[in-house]
């Protein structure tokens, strides 16, 4: 029990390997002799699915951490700069939109602008009022310059990229530079000491390979946390509906076309379509319940969508890609010595783009708690546990706000999204509680929350909530309130004039490079 | 509007080029592009800081006249205050083009001396021919070509010798705060200066790469450089009256 942690066997590759293996890598030492050997094993046959084409603020740290050239980055993973989510047609379905952007209202920690801009709110929205992103986001502009240093902002920025190829860039950078084994084979068997942990896995190629601590980032597959362990899942396809999603990609018109600077959300009759836009393409899908529609009728709505995009010769001869959803988790991550990342542990629906955040935030508190022997696991294991299954929790909830908000009426599927007896309940206390007074800093109830007080008021107010504060209270911070409005305007004027757009930042980024400093 | 043309002696005859040194031409600048083989006189005179370009974000070495857009301490009466004036200043209104040539049936890139038309110090009238009355370069012309090969190559010896400094991370931002007489502050940001921490902690197999490359000298000379913002700073409370 207390043998020394040595020996970590990551099994499975994808975004979800290389990143758990790269920010593991990245704070421990890996060599034979002293630190962790760090191995992971992957199967060439199994082709990983390109998940989340979005990101969140969070990776830029992650890749920073890892010692990655911010600039190699954007280039080998045909990535472009993300600032939020922009939500078309999930209100009223009459063309309005809404922003979810990446930087927090003015002041946030002083001052709680959202009631001082409710009186404003038919005169201008809630994102335009306390934050210059939203602005951004119509003008297609980048959050930085070309002199602005690597991981550096004007404006608060994630980034859109092509899953595919970060998994391989990951992969590049983790063997070369961070000293992490890599072994292609298939595993056959896992075998578990008397004690129930597992004591190694049987490839086909490479026998066995044993370690202190596996992680299983194998996807929905979960071969040891699902398969071997037997932990069960727990669905939430009662209250997150969508079960399906159709993916096509759609090329540029010319070289020099827009990149858009938010993953764009548009609502439709049984789901939602998102639109990403990488420089080299746009990648797009239908994420959808198999209850509210058929798989015909939904590619018919994708291929309508895209048909203003690319023609409708090209629509309706595009290539579509079936993917099946499975919305939930398993009931735990971390078991004996085994603990699961990415959708070996669960998947929800790509709104929101939390997928890549939760394997950051996985990855990184297995890497900072690492258990130094097998005594100490059993304790770390509880509080990931505890801590995810409250992550996940936070994200449904989330998730589920967007569809409690909905006005519209026109199908099945809104009707049913807003049905209270599946409202998860401390969303519905929330909701009752928003009433009467807006979100703000007691609506996070633990530290690292997956989406903070900020988020909340940004779909609720984008979605045209209204909240009533009935009292006028002694501290009034009105005048503070009206100089950072006007203060936004300013910055927003600014930034309008000195920020490049995503095309032009990315070409001179091409030819340039981006400064270290 | 610019408007650069390759030099010769059919269309270029009786061009004459002023070199006085006044705003009038162009001098008022507050900082000038350097490069690592100029730092020696450039030091005796002038604070030496990074900047970025601001359409590339590229590194480059600059000295400094003023502390602020416009301002050229140095200038005063259509003279230069300074026994040495950089080669990015002293270069004008001359730059150098590329042209395509076919060698030995080849396309090669020959660089050949433009000079720019509509600069204000450009005329017929008054300052150094180009050319000799009947035909041939004036030692002016030929100095101009000269100094324009210097620079070239100072320029292409400045980005390795940039890309070390960024690669050993001795680079650093720094804000610049200027209290004059009267009290009155000025904050320069967007410079950068040698990290004087890491340089102390670098490997003698660095210090020796750096030296053979003479770059030691150049990051001590940037260094030393340093004590002449004392000068700028008297030059403009002497300006002020102060």
């Amino acid at each position: 029990m207390n043998k020394p942690l040595k020996k970590i066997v990551i099994v499975g590759g994808g975004s979800a390997g290389w990143l758990t293996a790269g920010i593991i890598a990245a704070e421990h030492a890996t060599s034979e002799n002293f630190g962790l050997e760090i191995t992971l094993v992957e199967s060439a046959t199994v082709a990983p699915i390109g998940v989340g084409e979005g990101t969140w603020p969070s990776m830029r740290s992650t890749l920073k951490k890892m010692g990655i050239s911010e600039t190699e980055f954007l280039i080998e993973c045909d990535a472009s700069f993300k600032q939020g989510s922009k939500f078309t047609n999930w209100m009223t379905n009459t063309n309005e939109h809404y922003y979810h952007p990446f930087t927090m209202p003015n002041g946030f920690n002083d001052i709680n602008l959202a009631p001082y801009w409710q009186p404003f709110s038919d005169k201008i929205s809630f994102a335009d009022a306390v934050c210059e992103q939203s602005h951004l986001g119509t003008h297609n502009l980048a959050p930085k310059q070309i002199t602005t240093a690597e991981y550096s902002f004007a404006v608060n920025y994630g980034y859109h990229l092509d899953a595919g190829k970060f998994g391989q860039f990951l992969q590049k950078h983790c063997t070369i530079k961070l000293g992490v084994k890599h072994v292609i084979d298939h595993v056959i068997k896992i075998n578990a000491s008397t004690t129930g942990d597992i004591e190694s896995i049987t490839t086909a190629q490479n026998g066995d390979i044993a370690g202190d601590l596996f992680i299983d980032c194998t996807g929905t597959a979960s071969i040891l946390l699902a398969k071997h362990y037997k932990i069960p899942f727990i669905s939430k396809k009662h209250i997150l509906f969508n079960d399906s999603a159709l993916a096509v990609h759609v090329p540029y018109e010319s070289e020099e076309c827009p990149i858009a600077s938010f993953t764009s959300s548009t609502a439709q009759t049984s789901g939602w379509i998102w639109d990403i836009g990488i420089p080299s393409r746009r990648g797009v899908g239908y994420t959808y319940s198999s209850a509210h529609i058929s798989d015909t009728r939904a590619e018919e709505e994708l291929r309508n969508h895209i048909i203003p995009l690319m023609g409708k010769k090209s629509a309706d001869a595009a290539m579509i890609r079936k993917i099946g959803l499975n919305p939930g988790h398993r009931e735990k991550f971390w078991h004996k010595n085994c603990v699961a990342v990415g959708m070996a542990a669960g998947f929800i629906e790509p709104l929101e783009a939390s997928a890549l955040a939760l394997i950051e935030l996985s990855a990184k508190m297995i890497s900072e708690q690492l258990p130094v022997n097998r005594q100490t696991m059993d304790i770390v294991a509880k509080r990931f546990n505890e801590k995810f299954l409250h992550r996940w929790e936070n994200i449904v909830d989330f998730l589920k706000l967007h569809y409690v908000l909905s006005k519209r009426t026109d199908s099945d599927y809104w009707c049913d999204n807003r049905n209270e007896t599946q409202l998860p309940e401390k969303l519905q206390e929330q909701l009752a509680l928003w009433q009467y007074q807006t979100p703000y800093k007691y609506d996070a109830i633990h530290t690292e929350e997956m989406f903070p007080p900020a988020s909340f008021q940004f779909v609720l107010y984008g979605m045209g909530f209204m909240t009533q504060t009935p009292h006028k209270k002694r501290i009034d911070q009105s005048s503070k309130a009206e100089s950072l409005f006007n203060d936004n305007v300013q910055k927003t004027k600014q930034l309008l004039s000195s920020l490049p757009t995503n095309r032009e930042l990315i070409n001179k980024i091409k030819k340039y490079g981006l400064p270290k400093l | 509007m610019a408007n650069h043309v390759s030099i010769n002696s059919s269309d270029h005859q009786n061009l004459k080029v002023i070199t006085e040194r006044s705003e009038e031409y162009g001098d008022n600048v507050w900082f000038t592009l350097t490069f690592p083989t100029e730092f020696r006189s450039v030091q005796a005179y002038y604070p030496i800081f990074f900047n970025k370009d601001q359409g590339t974000g590229q590194f480059f070495s600059v000295a400094l006249f003023g502390f602020q857009d416009n301002e050229n301490l140095f200038l005063s009466n259509n003279q230069w205050d300074a026994a040495y004036i950089p080669l990015s200043i002293t270069r004008q209104p001359f730059l150098i083009g590329v042209q395509k040539v076919v060698e030995d049936g080849t396309d090669q890139e020959q660089r050949v001396l433009h000079i720019d038309l509509e600069h204000p110090r450009v005329n017929k009238e008054k300052g150094e021919a180009l050319f000799l009355e009947f035909g041939g370069n004036t030692p002016y012309l030929d100095n101009a070509a000269d100094m324009l090969e210097t620079l070239h190559h100072g320029l292409i010896d400045s980005k390795l010798f940039i890309d070390m400094l960024i690669e050993h991370e001795l680079l650093e931002s720094f804000t610049l705060d200027v209290t004059l007489n009267d009290e009155s502050k000025n904050q320069m940001v967007g410079f950068y200066t040698i990290n004087e921490d890491k340089l102390k902690e670098l490997s003698s197999d660095t210090l020796t790469l750096l030296h053979d490359k003479g770059y030691l000298q150049a990051i001590y000379m940037t260094i030393a450089s340093q004590s002449n913002i004392r000068t700028l700073m008297n030059k403009k409370n002497e300006q002020l009256g102060l």
